[in-house]
Protein backbone atom coordinates (compact mmCIF):
# COMPACT_ATOMS: atom_id res chain seq x y z
CA UNK A 1 0.00 0.00 0.00
CA UNK A 2 1.33 3.42 -0.92
CA UNK A 3 1.22 5.85 2.00
CA UNK A 4 0.31 9.52 1.73
CA UNK A 5 3.54 11.41 2.10
CA UNK A 6 2.33 14.97 1.41
CA UNK A 7 5.59 15.38 -0.41
CA UNK A 8 7.63 14.75 2.73
CA UNK A 9 10.11 11.89 2.92
CA UNK A 10 10.84 12.60 6.58
CA UNK A 11 8.67 14.54 8.98
CA UNK A 12 9.81 14.89 12.57
CA UNK A 13 7.60 16.80 14.99
CA UNK A 14 8.67 17.69 18.52
CA UNK A 15 11.08 14.78 18.96
CA UNK A 16 12.49 14.53 22.46
CA UNK A 17 14.78 11.71 23.50
CA UNK A 18 16.69 11.65 26.77
CA UNK A 19 18.91 8.94 28.25
CA UNK A 20 18.06 9.13 31.93
CA UNK A 21 19.54 12.42 33.07
CA UNK A 22 21.56 12.80 29.90
CA UNK A 23 20.42 14.95 27.03
CA UNK A 24 19.72 13.32 23.72
CA UNK A 25 17.65 15.61 21.55
CA UNK A 26 15.05 18.15 22.59
CA UNK A 27 11.91 19.12 20.74
CA UNK A 28 13.35 18.57 17.28
CA UNK A 29 11.19 19.31 14.27
CA UNK A 30 12.46 18.68 10.80
CA UNK A 31 11.03 18.11 7.34
CA UNK A 32 12.82 16.57 4.38
CA UNK A 33 11.09 16.87 1.04
CA UNK A 34 10.85 13.90 -1.31
CA UNK A 35 13.65 13.86 -3.85
CA UNK A 36 15.91 16.09 -1.77
CA UNK A 37 19.51 15.53 -0.75
CA UNK A 38 19.40 16.81 2.80
CA UNK A 39 22.46 17.45 4.94
CA UNK A 40 22.29 16.98 8.69
CA UNK A 41 25.16 18.80 10.27
CA UNK A 42 26.47 19.04 13.76
CA UNK A 43 29.51 18.45 15.92
CA UNK A 44 30.11 15.12 17.67
CA UNK A 45 27.56 14.48 20.40
CA UNK A 46 25.12 17.06 19.02
CA UNK A 47 22.34 14.48 18.58
CA UNK A 48 22.67 13.45 14.92
CA UNK A 49 22.86 9.73 15.59
CA UNK A 50 20.15 9.92 18.26
CA UNK A 51 17.83 11.53 15.71
CA UNK A 52 18.69 8.93 13.07
CA UNK A 53 18.31 5.99 15.46
CA UNK A 54 14.97 7.36 16.63
CA UNK A 55 13.94 7.63 12.99
CA UNK A 56 14.78 3.98 12.40
CA UNK A 57 13.11 2.68 15.56
CA UNK A 58 16.28 1.68 17.41
CA UNK A 59 15.50 4.14 20.19
CA UNK A 60 12.22 4.77 21.95
CA UNK A 61 11.66 8.47 22.25
CA UNK A 62 9.73 10.16 25.02
CA UNK A 63 7.86 12.74 22.95
CA UNK A 64 7.14 13.54 19.38
CA UNK A 65 6.10 11.95 16.16
CA UNK A 66 8.16 10.71 13.24
CA UNK A 67 6.82 9.93 9.82
CA UNK A 68 9.03 8.38 7.19
CA UNK A 69 7.64 8.17 3.65
CA UNK A 70 4.25 8.87 5.16
CA UNK A 71 4.51 5.99 7.62
CA UNK A 72 4.61 6.21 11.38
CA UNK A 73 8.12 5.11 12.34
CA UNK A 74 6.88 3.31 15.45
CA UNK A 75 3.64 1.67 14.37
CA UNK A 76 4.65 0.96 10.77
CA UNK A 77 8.33 0.31 11.39
CA UNK A 78 8.56 -2.86 9.27
CA UNK A 79 6.88 -1.31 6.24
CA UNK A 80 8.96 1.82 6.66
CA UNK A 81 12.26 -0.07 6.89
CA UNK A 82 11.47 -2.06 3.76
CA UNK A 83 11.69 1.19 1.76
CA UNK A 84 14.70 2.64 3.52
CA UNK A 85 18.38 2.00 2.98
CA UNK A 86 20.51 2.76 6.00
CA UNK A 87 24.24 3.11 6.24
CA UNK A 88 25.49 3.42 9.82
CA UNK A 89 28.59 5.40 10.74
CA UNK A 90 30.25 2.23 12.01
CA UNK A 91 29.88 -0.43 9.35
CA UNK A 92 29.90 -3.62 11.42
CA UNK A 93 28.94 -7.04 10.11
CA UNK A 94 29.40 -10.64 11.19
CA UNK A 95 33.18 -11.15 11.09
CA UNK A 96 33.24 -14.76 9.90
CA UNK A 97 30.79 -14.21 7.04
CA UNK A 98 31.89 -13.62 3.47
CA UNK A 99 31.02 -10.29 1.87
CA UNK A 100 28.82 -12.08 -0.68
CA UNK A 101 26.83 -13.77 2.10
CA UNK A 102 26.31 -10.53 4.05
CA UNK A 103 25.00 -8.77 0.93
CA UNK A 104 22.78 -11.75 0.12
CA UNK A 105 21.51 -11.90 3.71
CA UNK A 106 20.49 -8.21 3.58
CA UNK A 107 18.73 -8.78 0.25
CA UNK A 108 16.96 -11.95 1.47
CA UNK A 109 15.73 -10.07 4.52
CA UNK A 110 13.95 -7.74 2.11
CA UNK A 111 12.61 -10.63 0.09
CA UNK A 112 14.21 -9.20 -3.01
CA UNK A 113 16.52 -10.50 -5.69
CA UNK A 114 19.09 -7.71 -5.75
CA UNK A 115 21.92 -9.67 -7.36
CA UNK A 116 22.14 -7.55 -10.48
CA UNK A 117 22.08 -4.21 -8.65
CA UNK A 118 24.44 -5.48 -5.95
CA UNK A 119 26.83 -6.80 -8.59
CA UNK A 120 26.93 -3.43 -10.32
CA UNK A 121 27.57 -1.50 -7.11
CA UNK A 122 30.25 -3.99 -6.06
CA UNK A 123 31.95 -3.55 -9.41
CA UNK A 124 31.86 0.25 -9.16
CA UNK A 125 33.18 0.24 -5.59
CA UNK A 126 35.68 -2.55 -6.29
CA UNK A 127 34.29 -4.78 -3.54
CA UNK A 128 35.84 -8.24 -3.28
CA UNK A 129 32.83 -10.42 -2.52
CA UNK A 130 34.89 -13.47 -1.67
CA UNK A 131 36.65 -11.95 1.32
CA UNK A 132 35.53 -12.46 4.87
CA UNK A 133 34.35 -9.40 6.80
CA UNK A 134 37.13 -9.87 9.37
CA UNK A 135 39.68 -9.40 6.58
CA UNK A 136 38.32 -6.00 5.55
CA UNK A 137 39.52 -2.53 6.49
CA UNK A 138 37.07 0.11 7.71
CA UNK A 139 36.90 1.58 4.20
CA UNK A 140 36.05 -1.77 2.65
CA UNK A 141 33.44 -2.46 5.34
CA UNK A 142 31.94 0.91 4.45
CA UNK A 143 31.70 -0.23 0.84
CA UNK A 144 29.81 -3.36 1.90
CA UNK A 145 27.53 -1.12 3.91
CA UNK A 146 26.88 1.02 0.83
CA UNK A 147 25.93 -2.08 -1.17
CA UNK A 148 23.58 -3.28 1.59
CA UNK A 149 21.94 0.15 1.80
CA UNK A 150 21.50 0.69 -1.95
CA UNK A 151 21.02 -2.72 -3.57
CA UNK A 152 17.24 -2.78 -3.09
CA UNK A 153 16.83 0.69 -4.64
CA UNK A 154 15.23 2.29 -1.57
CA UNK A 155 12.96 5.31 -1.67
CA UNK A 156 14.93 6.89 1.14
CA UNK A 157 18.62 6.60 1.93
CA UNK A 158 19.69 7.49 5.46
CA UNK A 159 23.45 7.81 5.65
CA UNK A 160 25.30 8.45 8.88
CA UNK A 161 28.72 9.93 8.12
CA UNK A 162 29.04 7.80 5.00
CA UNK A 163 32.41 8.92 3.69
CA UNK A 164 34.53 8.42 6.81
CA UNK A 165 37.07 5.74 5.95
CA UNK A 166 36.58 6.02 2.18
CA UNK A 167 39.48 7.27 0.09
CA UNK A 168 38.85 10.39 -2.07
CA UNK A 169 38.44 8.34 -5.23
CA UNK A 170 35.82 6.11 -3.64
CA UNK A 171 34.09 9.16 -2.17
CA UNK A 172 33.64 10.44 -5.73
CA UNK A 173 32.25 7.06 -6.85
CA UNK A 174 29.98 6.99 -3.82
CA UNK A 175 28.54 10.44 -4.50
CA UNK A 176 28.15 9.49 -8.14
CA UNK A 177 25.97 6.58 -7.03
CA UNK A 178 24.08 8.84 -4.66
CA UNK A 179 23.30 11.31 -7.43
CA UNK A 180 22.25 8.47 -9.72
CA UNK A 181 19.73 7.12 -7.20
CA UNK A 182 18.59 10.65 -6.37
CA UNK A 183 17.94 11.35 -10.04
CA UNK A 184 15.76 8.22 -10.04
CA UNK A 185 13.67 9.57 -7.17
CA UNK A 186 15.50 8.44 -4.04
CA UNK A 187 15.56 10.96 -1.20
CA UNK A 188 18.87 11.22 0.62
CA UNK A 189 19.29 12.17 4.28
CA UNK A 190 22.97 12.61 4.93
CA UNK A 191 24.49 13.17 8.33
CA UNK A 192 27.97 14.60 8.14
CA UNK A 193 30.46 16.99 9.53
CA UNK A 194 32.41 17.22 6.29
CA UNK A 195 31.20 20.63 5.15
CA UNK A 196 32.53 20.71 1.58
CA UNK A 197 30.62 17.52 0.70
CA UNK A 198 27.43 18.97 2.14
CA UNK A 199 27.93 22.17 0.18
CA UNK A 200 28.69 20.24 -3.00
CA UNK A 201 25.90 17.65 -2.91
CA UNK A 202 23.10 18.78 -0.58
CA UNK A 203 20.32 21.16 -1.47
CA UNK A 204 18.98 21.69 2.04
CA UNK A 205 20.52 21.24 5.44
CA UNK A 206 19.80 21.44 9.13
CA UNK A 207 22.30 22.20 11.84
CA UNK A 208 21.96 20.50 15.19
CA UNK A 209 23.79 21.56 18.30
CA UNK A 210 23.41 20.35 21.88
CA UNK A 211 20.32 18.36 20.96
CA UNK A 212 18.46 21.18 19.25
CA UNK A 213 18.02 22.19 15.63
CA UNK A 214 19.44 25.69 15.41
CA UNK A 215 19.08 26.32 11.70
CA UNK A 216 17.32 24.75 8.71
CA UNK A 217 17.63 26.29 5.29
CA UNK A 218 18.88 25.71 1.80
CA UNK A 219 22.62 25.15 1.62
CA UNK A 220 22.73 28.19 -0.67
CA UNK A 221 21.15 30.42 1.97
CA UNK A 222 23.21 28.92 4.77
CA UNK A 223 26.37 29.66 2.80
CA UNK A 224 25.32 33.22 2.11
CA UNK A 225 23.91 34.42 5.38
CA UNK A 226 24.16 37.96 6.65
CA UNK A 227 26.88 36.78 8.96
CA UNK A 228 30.08 38.77 8.52
CA UNK A 229 33.55 38.29 9.84
CA UNK A 230 34.67 41.65 11.19
CA UNK A 231 38.30 42.44 11.86
CA UNK A 232 39.20 45.79 13.48
CA UNK A 233 42.53 47.33 14.37
CA UNK A 234 42.16 49.59 17.37
CA UNK A 235 45.05 51.25 19.21
CA UNK A 236 47.49 48.90 17.52
CA UNK A 237 45.52 45.84 18.55
CA UNK A 238 43.67 43.46 16.26
CA UNK A 239 40.20 42.22 17.24
CA UNK A 240 38.03 39.79 15.31
CA UNK A 241 34.37 38.94 15.78
CA UNK A 242 31.36 37.63 13.87
CA UNK A 243 28.38 39.84 13.25
CA UNK A 244 24.93 39.04 11.91
CA UNK A 245 22.41 41.82 11.87
CA UNK A 246 21.67 45.27 10.62
CA UNK A 247 24.68 46.74 8.81
CA UNK A 248 23.71 50.27 9.87
CA UNK A 249 23.91 49.18 13.49
CA UNK A 250 27.38 47.71 12.90
CA UNK A 251 28.61 50.90 11.23
CA UNK A 252 27.09 52.94 14.04
CA UNK A 253 28.96 50.86 16.60
CA UNK A 254 32.21 51.04 14.68
CA UNK A 255 31.77 54.79 14.35
CA UNK A 256 32.04 55.22 18.09
CA UNK A 257 35.34 53.38 18.28
CA UNK A 258 38.85 54.65 17.77
CA UNK A 259 39.46 52.47 14.72
CA UNK A 260 42.62 52.52 12.63
CA UNK A 261 41.41 49.99 10.07
CA UNK A 262 38.49 47.64 9.50
CA UNK A 263 37.90 44.56 7.33
CA UNK A 264 34.40 43.14 6.85
CA UNK A 265 34.18 39.95 4.83
CA UNK A 266 31.95 36.95 4.18
CA UNK A 267 32.95 33.95 6.24
CA UNK A 268 33.99 30.70 4.56
CA UNK A 269 31.55 27.81 4.81
CA UNK A 270 33.68 26.21 7.49
CA UNK A 271 33.74 29.39 9.51
CA UNK A 272 30.03 29.81 9.05
CA UNK A 273 29.22 26.38 10.40
CA UNK A 274 31.75 26.74 13.17
CA UNK A 275 29.87 29.85 14.18
CA UNK A 276 26.65 27.83 14.44
CA UNK A 277 28.40 25.05 16.30
CA UNK A 278 29.92 27.16 19.04
CA UNK A 279 27.58 30.06 19.67
CA UNK A 280 23.91 30.40 20.23
CA UNK A 281 23.19 33.72 18.60
CA UNK A 282 25.21 35.76 16.15
CA UNK A 283 26.93 38.64 17.85
CA UNK B 1 13.25 -18.57 8.46
CA UNK B 2 16.10 -16.50 6.97
CA UNK B 3 17.22 -15.46 10.43
CA UNK B 4 16.88 -19.00 11.75
CA UNK B 5 19.06 -20.34 8.94
CA UNK B 6 21.54 -17.55 9.53
CA UNK B 7 21.80 -18.36 13.24
CA UNK B 8 22.17 -22.09 12.70
CA UNK B 9 25.03 -21.43 10.27
CA UNK B 10 26.72 -19.04 12.68
CA UNK B 11 26.41 -21.46 15.60
CA UNK B 12 27.20 -24.65 13.72
CA UNK B 13 30.82 -24.86 14.82
CA UNK B 14 30.00 -24.31 18.49
CA UNK B 15 27.15 -26.84 18.24
CA UNK B 16 29.38 -29.49 16.71
CA UNK B 17 32.18 -28.95 19.24
CA UNK B 18 29.81 -29.27 22.18
CA UNK B 19 27.71 -32.10 20.76
CA UNK B 20 30.66 -34.18 19.62
CA UNK B 21 32.55 -33.60 22.88
CA UNK B 22 29.64 -34.56 25.13
CA UNK B 23 28.64 -37.33 22.72
CA UNK B 24 32.14 -38.84 22.68
CA UNK B 25 32.44 -38.58 26.46
CA UNK B 26 29.08 -40.28 26.93
CA UNK B 27 29.80 -43.00 24.36
CA UNK B 28 33.28 -43.56 25.79
CA UNK B 29 31.85 -43.90 29.25
CA UNK B 30 29.26 -46.44 28.02
CA UNK B 31 32.00 -48.44 26.28
CA UNK B 32 33.88 -48.58 29.58
CA UNK B 33 30.89 -50.19 31.27
CA UNK B 34 31.62 -53.75 30.08
CA UNK B 35 35.17 -53.70 31.32
CA UNK B 36 34.07 -52.19 34.63
CA UNK B 37 30.96 -54.33 35.05
CA UNK B 38 32.46 -56.92 37.39
CA UNK B 39 34.32 -54.50 39.58
CA UNK B 40 31.26 -52.21 39.68
CA UNK B 41 29.36 -54.63 41.95
CA UNK B 42 31.64 -53.88 44.86
CA UNK B 43 31.48 -50.17 44.09
CA UNK B 44 27.70 -50.36 43.88
CA UNK B 45 27.48 -51.68 47.42
CA UNK B 46 29.81 -48.97 48.64
CA UNK B 47 27.99 -46.20 46.74
CA UNK B 48 24.56 -47.25 47.96
CA UNK B 49 25.72 -47.02 51.59
CA UNK B 50 27.11 -43.54 51.46
CA UNK B 51 24.01 -41.92 52.92
CA UNK B 52 23.41 -38.36 51.75
CA UNK B 53 25.97 -38.65 48.97
CA UNK B 54 24.17 -41.69 47.56
CA UNK B 55 20.85 -39.84 47.75
CA UNK B 56 22.28 -36.76 46.06
CA UNK B 57 23.52 -38.75 43.07
CA UNK B 58 20.57 -41.14 42.98
CA UNK B 59 22.72 -44.15 43.80
CA UNK B 60 20.35 -45.20 46.57
CA UNK B 61 17.69 -45.94 43.96
CA UNK B 62 19.63 -47.75 41.27
CA UNK B 63 22.37 -50.31 41.19
CA UNK B 64 25.36 -48.69 39.55
CA UNK B 65 26.60 -52.10 38.38
CA UNK B 66 23.61 -52.43 36.01
CA UNK B 67 23.61 -50.63 32.66
CA UNK B 68 20.56 -48.53 33.67
CA UNK B 69 22.17 -47.56 36.97
CA UNK B 70 25.54 -46.83 35.38
CA UNK B 71 23.98 -44.82 32.56
CA UNK B 72 21.60 -42.85 34.78
CA UNK B 73 24.20 -41.88 37.36
CA UNK B 74 27.60 -41.78 35.63
CA UNK B 75 26.83 -40.92 32.00
CA UNK B 76 23.73 -38.95 33.02
CA UNK B 77 25.79 -36.63 35.23
CA UNK B 78 28.06 -35.62 32.34
CA UNK B 79 25.22 -35.35 29.89
CA UNK B 80 23.06 -33.26 32.23
CA UNK B 81 25.77 -30.76 33.12
CA UNK B 82 27.17 -30.57 29.58
CA UNK B 83 23.73 -30.17 28.06
CA UNK B 84 22.69 -27.53 30.57
CA UNK B 85 25.88 -25.56 29.92
CA UNK B 86 25.32 -25.69 26.17
CA UNK B 87 21.69 -24.58 26.54
CA UNK B 88 22.69 -21.78 28.92
CA UNK B 89 25.45 -20.46 26.67
CA UNK B 90 23.36 -20.64 23.52
CA UNK B 91 20.51 -18.71 25.12
CA UNK B 92 22.72 -16.16 26.85
CA UNK B 93 24.55 -14.94 23.75
CA UNK B 94 21.80 -15.11 21.15
CA UNK B 95 20.61 -11.50 21.39
CA UNK B 96 23.37 -9.76 23.33
CA UNK B 97 26.08 -10.80 20.86
CA UNK B 98 24.53 -8.40 18.34
CA UNK B 99 24.96 -5.43 20.63
CA UNK B 100 28.39 -6.49 21.85
CA UNK B 101 29.58 -7.08 18.28
CA UNK B 102 27.96 -3.82 17.08
CA UNK B 103 25.98 -5.75 14.46
CA UNK B 104 22.69 -4.75 16.08
CA UNK B 105 22.40 -1.62 13.95
CA UNK B 106 22.63 -3.74 10.80
CA UNK B 107 20.18 -6.37 12.05
CA UNK B 108 17.42 -4.19 13.48
CA UNK B 109 17.30 -1.91 10.45
CA UNK B 110 16.37 -4.85 8.24
CA UNK B 111 12.60 -4.80 7.66
CA UNK B 112 11.70 -7.40 10.25
CA UNK B 113 10.78 -5.68 13.47
CA UNK B 114 12.02 -6.66 16.88
CA UNK B 115 9.24 -9.20 17.49
CA UNK B 116 10.34 -11.17 14.44
CA UNK B 117 13.99 -11.04 15.46
CA UNK B 118 13.14 -12.09 19.00
CA UNK B 119 10.94 -14.98 17.84
CA UNK B 120 13.33 -16.44 15.27
CA UNK B 121 16.36 -16.09 17.49
CA UNK B 122 14.51 -18.01 20.18
CA UNK B 123 13.56 -20.59 17.57
CA UNK B 124 17.30 -20.86 16.83
CA UNK B 125 18.04 -21.52 20.52
CA UNK B 126 15.40 -24.28 20.58
CA UNK B 127 16.65 -25.83 17.33
CA UNK B 128 20.29 -25.71 18.41
CA UNK B 129 19.47 -27.41 21.71
CA UNK B 130 17.42 -30.00 19.82
CA UNK B 131 20.26 -30.65 17.36
CA UNK B 132 22.69 -30.94 20.27
CA UNK B 133 20.50 -33.65 21.76
CA UNK B 134 20.11 -35.50 18.47
CA UNK B 135 23.86 -35.57 17.78
CA UNK B 136 24.82 -36.59 21.33
CA UNK B 137 22.09 -39.23 21.35
CA UNK B 138 23.48 -40.73 18.15
CA UNK B 139 26.87 -41.07 19.88
CA UNK B 140 25.14 -42.62 22.91
CA UNK B 141 23.37 -45.13 20.65
CA UNK B 142 26.73 -45.98 19.10
CA UNK B 143 28.03 -46.60 22.60
CA UNK B 144 25.18 -48.96 23.34
CA UNK B 145 25.75 -50.69 20.00
CA UNK B 146 29.41 -51.06 20.96
CA UNK B 147 28.59 -52.98 24.13
CA UNK B 148 25.66 -54.81 22.53
CA UNK B 149 23.27 -53.82 25.28
CA UNK B 150 20.74 -51.05 25.84
CA UNK B 151 18.62 -49.72 28.70
CA UNK B 152 14.83 -49.94 28.45
CA UNK B 153 13.71 -47.79 25.54
CA UNK B 154 10.80 -46.15 27.40
CA UNK B 155 12.95 -45.00 30.32
CA UNK B 156 15.69 -43.89 27.95
CA UNK B 157 13.20 -41.84 25.91
CA UNK B 158 11.66 -40.34 29.04
CA UNK B 159 15.06 -39.44 30.42
CA UNK B 160 16.24 -37.74 27.22
CA UNK B 161 12.90 -35.96 26.82
CA UNK B 162 13.22 -34.61 30.36
CA UNK B 163 16.83 -33.59 29.72
CA UNK B 164 15.74 -31.70 26.61
CA UNK B 165 13.08 -29.93 28.63
CA UNK B 166 15.65 -29.07 31.33
CA UNK B 167 18.10 -27.66 28.79
CA UNK B 168 15.36 -25.63 27.13
CA UNK B 169 14.27 -24.19 30.47
CA UNK B 170 17.81 -23.07 31.30
CA UNK B 171 18.27 -21.85 27.72
CA UNK B 172 15.04 -19.82 27.96
CA UNK B 173 16.03 -18.19 31.25
CA UNK B 174 19.40 -17.32 29.74
CA UNK B 175 17.65 -16.00 26.63
CA UNK B 176 15.81 -13.60 28.93
CA UNK B 177 19.20 -12.53 30.32
CA UNK B 178 20.37 -12.02 26.74
CA UNK B 179 17.36 -9.80 26.01
CA UNK B 180 18.14 -7.41 28.86
CA UNK B 181 21.92 -7.13 28.57
CA UNK B 182 24.28 -5.49 26.11
CA UNK B 183 27.13 -7.95 26.59
CA UNK B 184 27.42 -11.72 26.33
CA UNK B 185 26.75 -13.02 29.83
CA UNK B 186 28.47 -16.39 29.41
CA UNK B 187 29.78 -16.38 32.98
CA UNK B 188 26.34 -15.69 34.41
CA UNK B 189 24.82 -18.37 32.17
CA UNK B 190 27.30 -21.06 33.19
CA UNK B 191 26.97 -19.92 36.80
CA UNK B 192 23.20 -20.31 36.60
CA UNK B 193 23.52 -23.81 35.10
CA UNK B 194 25.87 -24.87 37.91
CA UNK B 195 23.85 -23.13 40.62
CA UNK B 196 20.68 -24.98 39.62
CA UNK B 197 22.64 -28.24 39.68
CA UNK B 198 23.89 -27.44 43.18
CA UNK B 199 20.33 -26.61 44.28
CA UNK B 200 19.28 -30.06 43.02
CA UNK B 201 22.02 -31.77 45.03
CA UNK B 202 21.27 -29.75 48.16
CA UNK B 203 17.51 -30.26 48.13
CA UNK B 204 18.03 -34.01 47.83
CA UNK B 205 20.29 -34.00 50.89
CA UNK B 206 18.60 -31.48 53.18
CA UNK B 207 14.90 -32.20 53.88
CA UNK B 208 14.24 -28.61 55.08
CA UNK B 209 14.91 -27.21 51.60
CA UNK B 210 13.20 -29.97 49.69
CA UNK B 211 10.79 -27.46 48.13
CA UNK B 212 13.65 -26.02 46.15
CA UNK B 213 13.14 -28.99 43.85
CA UNK B 214 10.43 -26.92 42.17
CA UNK B 215 12.89 -24.30 40.99
CA UNK B 216 15.60 -26.55 39.60
CA UNK B 217 14.91 -28.42 36.36
CA UNK B 218 17.67 -30.92 37.22
CA UNK B 219 15.29 -32.44 39.76
CA UNK B 220 12.58 -33.74 37.44
CA UNK B 221 15.12 -34.69 34.76
CA UNK B 222 17.27 -36.75 37.14
CA UNK B 223 18.27 -39.99 35.45
CA UNK B 224 18.22 -42.11 38.61
CA UNK B 225 14.66 -41.03 39.46
CA UNK B 226 13.38 -41.63 35.94
CA UNK B 227 15.05 -45.03 35.47
CA UNK B 228 13.97 -46.12 38.98
CA UNK B 229 10.35 -44.99 38.73
CA UNK B 230 9.84 -45.35 34.99
CA UNK B 231 8.15 -41.94 34.90
CA UNK B 232 8.70 -38.18 34.99
CA UNK B 233 6.76 -35.98 37.41
CA UNK B 234 4.23 -34.29 35.13
CA UNK B 235 3.58 -31.42 37.52
CA UNK B 236 7.22 -30.47 37.52
CA UNK B 237 7.42 -30.64 33.74
CA UNK B 238 4.44 -28.28 33.68
CA UNK B 239 6.29 -25.90 36.04
CA UNK B 240 9.27 -26.08 33.69
CA UNK B 241 7.12 -25.26 30.65
CA UNK B 242 5.57 -22.33 32.53
CA UNK B 243 9.04 -21.07 33.51
CA UNK B 244 10.08 -21.22 29.84
CA UNK B 245 6.96 -19.38 28.66
CA UNK B 246 7.25 -16.70 31.36
CA UNK B 247 10.98 -16.14 30.67
CA UNK B 248 10.41 -15.82 26.94
CA UNK B 249 7.39 -13.53 27.42
CA UNK B 250 9.20 -11.21 29.86
CA UNK B 251 12.19 -11.13 27.53
CA UNK B 252 9.96 -10.22 24.58
CA UNK B 253 8.40 -7.30 26.45
CA UNK B 254 11.77 -5.97 27.62
CA UNK B 255 13.48 -6.47 24.26
CA UNK B 256 10.63 -4.73 22.48
CA UNK B 257 10.90 -1.67 24.72
CA UNK B 258 14.65 -1.39 25.07
CA UNK B 259 16.85 1.16 23.40
CA UNK B 260 19.32 -0.86 21.38
CA UNK B 261 22.96 0.07 21.49
CA UNK B 262 24.62 0.56 18.13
Amino acid sequence: MRERTDGHAIEIKGLTKTYGKHRGVQNISLTVEEGDIFGFLGPNGAGKSTTIRSLLGMLHFQQGEIKVLGMDSVRQQKEMLSQVGYMPSEAMFYPSMKVRDVIRFAADARGADCRQEAGQICQLLEVNENKRIEELSLGNRKKVSIVCAMQHRPKLLILDEPTSGLDPLMQEVFFGLLLKYNSQGTTVFLSSHVLPEVKKYCRNAAIIREGQIIKTDTVENLSHSNLRKVKVWEKGQEREFSYAGDMKELIHRLNGMDIEDVLIEEPTLDELFMHYYVSDQPK
Amino acid sequence: MILLRHEIKRNLRSLLIWAISIGLLSAGCILLFKSLEESMQGMADAYSNMGAFSAALGMDKLNVSTLEGFYATEVGLMFAIGGAMFGAMTGAVMLSKEEEGHTCEFLVTLPWGRGYIYFWKYAAVVLLVLLFNIVTFLFILMGFAGIGEMPKVRELALYHGAQLCMQLEIGSICYLISAVTKRRQIGAALGLAMLLYMVDLMCRIIPDIENLKYITPYYFSNGADIFASGSVEKGMVLISLIAMAVSVAIGAVIYGRRDLAA
